[in-house]
């Protein structure tokens, strides 16, 4: 690839503007004491890490978690077979399918919380991590949907009939032919859905009641304890370097 | 195990909500290899689809041997099919994707390695076994999935034009690597193409599919030299037809009169284009319009008044463009159409006839 | 026979709409209940009758007013300017450089709140950039032009806006463009002519995209917006925190307002984009 200088000097401040702040967070976490006008911290310390784990920090991150995994899990069973669907092409009118999908992921996820949170009032789902799972698929359902379906089409139909052609029962198929070559597609879907639940913050806020969400606690340590907030927010961090990290390696790897 | 005999029973098959097979019969006997041939939209790949069970029959039946394939899904039929594309798995080695069918029924690892690996010796890619199947060529790839074909040890083969993802030389190669295995294993065998020289080298016999119906089946010479319609004698590349009244065996052909074989009455003659000569004594005169040198041959167009004709000459001496010349259609060559649809006279005759109805041979 | 073929069609299509059904019919009833939750809300108070009142205090209050100023304000800047950025961006870029292509795409799993979080550690008063400069010459953290909510979502949104756009811009375009070129066309005349016809369709569904979420904007402005005016988001939250009877009501209608037009926008931009595509 021949990059003339401009690419290469407008690469070189992409990285320099993804990287520093990252620098800078990861600096603010570990400094105990940073009084202006110094550039550098005066004294470097585990203050920030050991007074946000203290609390609801760790309560929250493993909240978050769960919330995000079983969020992910839900939309992938029930949003697969939409996405084989309106992948291939079936549907006579898919445009209404694609509308229903499009305006969940706009709406502000408040509003979608808060309206949920009517509801949930009635049903006892406020404070509990089955609402919050609720309130959260209504993001992540159509975010998975959509990377999905990419990978559904002619390819994989013609490598399906290839399979029944070669005597392979329906579950053989599926596990021999479908999943491989849908794989790295439902890696992506699986990831984009898992972060858009773990970096929920509006519908966490409405329908979680009390329940700490890694979000919500990190917010108000911005104005009080700016420490520990940069090292809540390394923590919030850590599945977006983890996917990161993975999409770089899957990228230098052969197909 | 002892071969079956493949029998289409007046399938229709719709894919796509019309019907684009209509009540098509067809039967290929046990051991022998059939090249089902037509122009692209006839139906051929359907045919081959419906027989698979990738395709559902509206109406009809396909039957392998005694049995009955109506309701049987595609992995319990016992036919194995090499599609147009090699359709291999990425993920899989070589080997792993020839194994397939062995691994769909359940053999165990060295079985399959072992099984696997006689194949691709077949196939003549020995040594292929571990490479992954992205890095070869589309002849070998065709190869592979031909071998994972014969791995699942079918009673029936059927290929969708497996030649003509290939340049000339490759095709050569592999039409006589299928011909040489289907002989040897006395595999029923039915083989798609457009092509209708390779229907010919690949195929005992050859059935042409014109919409959704086959028109005329049996050996190749048969339908290039004896075709059954106009329709057949264009697609075998008989572009010559000659109709009129034949009197006391001749036939008044724009003025001369011209020797033909059958009885007295209308008919219509067909002549190969290879088989129609230049001689300068021929009582038939035309003029050259086209004189293209075709590598094997020079194919000239001639116009006798507003009768055009298309011969193949040898390179040496043939004449060029602008020339009067005598044309000599010979008697012993010339076909006589069985009576039926309507026929056009010229060989450049645009619109396609009926060429429908006839039940298989 | 004919009608074999269009009845097995139609089970066909009956097959495929009930596959789609659990995923459509769980967004259907989630998304379709939060509004009408919304709406209920914003008419009916805690166990009370029916009435417009939460409707009348918004219409009447300065500090709605305000908002929706504020709010439509950070929206149209941030989406102009990332708009504008991305554009140029994808021009200097073109189908080129693998590199920086990867490199745009790694503020994607970045959440929009930790970019608000490094963005107040970098650009508050006493922040990195105020030390490391010896002083900033704007305020951008808590200004009342909410300058550092529209610079977070330029940052995040623009990376997205150019791979919209390269998407656009793929071998089919630079084919035409050498077309172009070959027949006599400039620079200048092919940007206008063969370039800019293919990207405006992504770039107008991309910026109307942008558009709809900046418009719900709330924990970045919470992170490094100013306490006044507060975005519509910020101004329902703080209604639930006033009044506990009426702020229910009101905080529903104002998040009412947003999420439906914010849902008119999704549809106006899913119409465009059908239309490019052949509709």
């Amino acid at each position: 690839m021949v990059e003339t200088r401009v690419q290469r000097v407008l690469g070189g401040l992409l990285a320099t503007a993804f990287a520093l702040p990252l620098l800078v967070l990861v600096v603010r976490a570990f400094a105990d004491r940073w009084r202006a006008p110094a550039l550098l911290p005066q004294d470097w310390g585990m203050r920030g890490i050991e007074l946000a784990f203290s609390g609801q920090a760790a309560e929250a991150f493993w909240t978050s978690l769960l919330v995000a995994v079983v969020t992910t899990a839900v939309a992938l069973v029930l949003g697969w077979p939409a996405a084989r669907v309106l992948g291939e092409r079936r549907l006579k009118r898919p445009a209404i399918a694609f509308l229903l999908l499009a305006m969940p992921l706009l709406v502000p996820p408040y509003a979608t919380g808060a309206g949920l949170t009517e509801w949930f009032l009635r049903l006892g789902l406020v404070d509990t991590v089955s609402g919050i799972v609720l309130a959260h698929l209504v993001g992540v359902l159509p975010y998975v949907v959509v990377v999905l379906l990419s990978a559904f089409g002619p390819e994989v139909t013609a490598l399906e009939e290839m399979g029944r052609a070669s005597g392979l029962a329906p579950l053989q198929r599926w596990r021999w032919v479908t999943l491989p070559a849908v794989a790295p597609t439902l890696a992506a879907a699986a990831f984009l859905g898992f972060l858009v639940s773990w970096s929920q913050y509006g519908s966490s806020l409405a329908v979680g009641g009390g329940r700490p969400m890694l979000p919500v606690v990190m917010l108000p340590f911005v104005r009080s304890d700016p420490q520990v907030a940069a090292a809540l927010a390394l923590l919030f961090l850590a599945p977006a370097i983890a996917a990161l990290a993975l999409t770089a390696r899957a990228a230098r790897s052969p197909l | 195990m002892s071969p079956l005999a493949l029998e289409i029973d007046a399938i229709t098959v719709s894919p796509g909500g019309a019907p684009v097979l209509r009540g098509l019969s067809l039967h290929v006997a046990a051991g022998t290899r059939t090249a089902l041939v037509g122009p692209s939209g006839a139906g051929k790949t359907t045919l081959l689809r419906a027989v698979a069970g990738l395709a559902p029959l509206d109406d009809g039946d396909v039957r392998l041997g005694e049995r009955s394939l109506r309701n049987v899904p595609p992995h319990r039929r016992g036919v194995a099919v090499v599609f147009q594309e090699p359709r291999l798995l990425a993920h899989l080695s070589v080997e792993e994707n020839v194994a397939l069918p062995l691994r769909a029924a359940g053999f165990g690892g060295s079985e399959r390695r072992s099984r696997a690996r006689e194949r691709l010796d077949e196939v003549g890619l020995g040594g292929f076994a571990a490479r992954r199947s992205q890095g070869l060529s589309g002849g070998e790839q065709q190869r592979v999935a031909l071998a994972r074909a014969l791995c699942a040890d079918p009673d029936l083969l059927l290929l969708d034009e497996p030649l003509a993802a290939l340049d000339p030389n490759r095709r050569e190669d592999l039409r006589r690597l299928i011909v040489r295995l289907q002989r040897e294993r006395g595999l029923t065998t039915l083989v798609v193409t457009h092509d209708r020289a390779e229907a010919a080298e690949l195929g005992e016999r050859v059935a042409l599919v014109l919409e959704g119906r086959i028109v005329q089946h049996g050996p190749p010479k048969e339908l290039f030299e004896r075709p059954v319609s106009a329709a057949v004698a264009r697609f075998f590349g008989v572009a010559n037809l000659l109709r009129g009244e034949v009197r006391d065996g001749l036939l008044e052909v724009r003025g001369t009169a011209v020797a033909v074989p059958g009885p007295d009455g209308d008919a219509t003659l067909a002549i190969r284009p290879e088989h129609a000569r230049v001689d300068d004594d021929a009582a038939l005169r035309a003029v050259v319009r086209e004189s293209v040198y075709a590598g094997t041959h020079v194919k000239l167009v001639v116009d006798c008044h507003d009768l055009r004709l298309e011969l193949h000459v040898p390179p040496a001496g043939a004449p060029a463009a602008g020339r009067e010349i005598g044309v000599d259609l010979p008697r012993e060559r010339l076909w006589r159409l069985p009576e039926d649809d309507e026929i056009a006279v010229s060989a450049a005759a645009a619109a396609p006839s009926r060429g429908a109805g006839r039940p298989s041979a | 026979m004919e009608a074999r073929g269009a009845a097995r069609l139609r089970a066909e299509r009956r097959r495929a709409l009930l596959a789609a059904a659990p995923a459509l019919g769980v967004l259907t009833l989630l998304f379709g209940g939060a509004l009408a939750g919304a709406a209920r809300t914003s008419l009916v108070p805690l166990g009370g009758e029916p009435t417009l009142d939460a409707w009348r205090a918004l219409y009447g209050d300065p500090a709605f007013a305000d908002s929706v100023r504020f709010t439509l304000q950070v929206t149209l800047l941030s989406t102009l300017l990332s708009c504008a950025l991305a554009m140029l961006v994808a021009l200097v870029m073109r189908r080129r450089s693998v590199v920086v292509r990867a490199l745009l795409s790694m503020p994607v799993p970045v959440p929009h709140l930790l970019v608000a979080v490094a963005a107040v550690l970098w650009l508050a008063p006493g922040g990195l950039a105020d030390r490391a400069l010896g002083g900033l010459p704007l305020t951008l953290v808590r200004d009342d032009l909410g300058l550092g909510v529209v610079l977070v979502y330029v940052y995040k949104e623009t990376p997205f806006l150019v791979l919209l756009l390269l998407a656009a811009m793929g071998e089919a375009l630079a084919a035409r463009e050498e077309a172009a070129a070959v027949h006599g066309a400039s620079q200048w005349q092919r940007l206008r002519w063969v370039v800019w016809p293919a990207v405006r369709t992504p770039l107008v569904v991309g910026g109307i995209v942008v558009a709809a979420f900046v418009l719900g904007a709330f924990e970045v402005p919470l992170t490094i917006g100013p306490s006044y005016p507060p975005t519509l988001s910020e101004f329902a939250l703080q209604a639930t925190q006033g009044d506990l009877l009426a702020g229910e009501g009101v905080a529903a209608a104002t998040l009412l307002l947003t999420a439906v037009a914010s849902t008119l926008l999704a549809i106006l931009a899913v119409r465009l984009a059908k239309d490019a595509a052949g509709g």
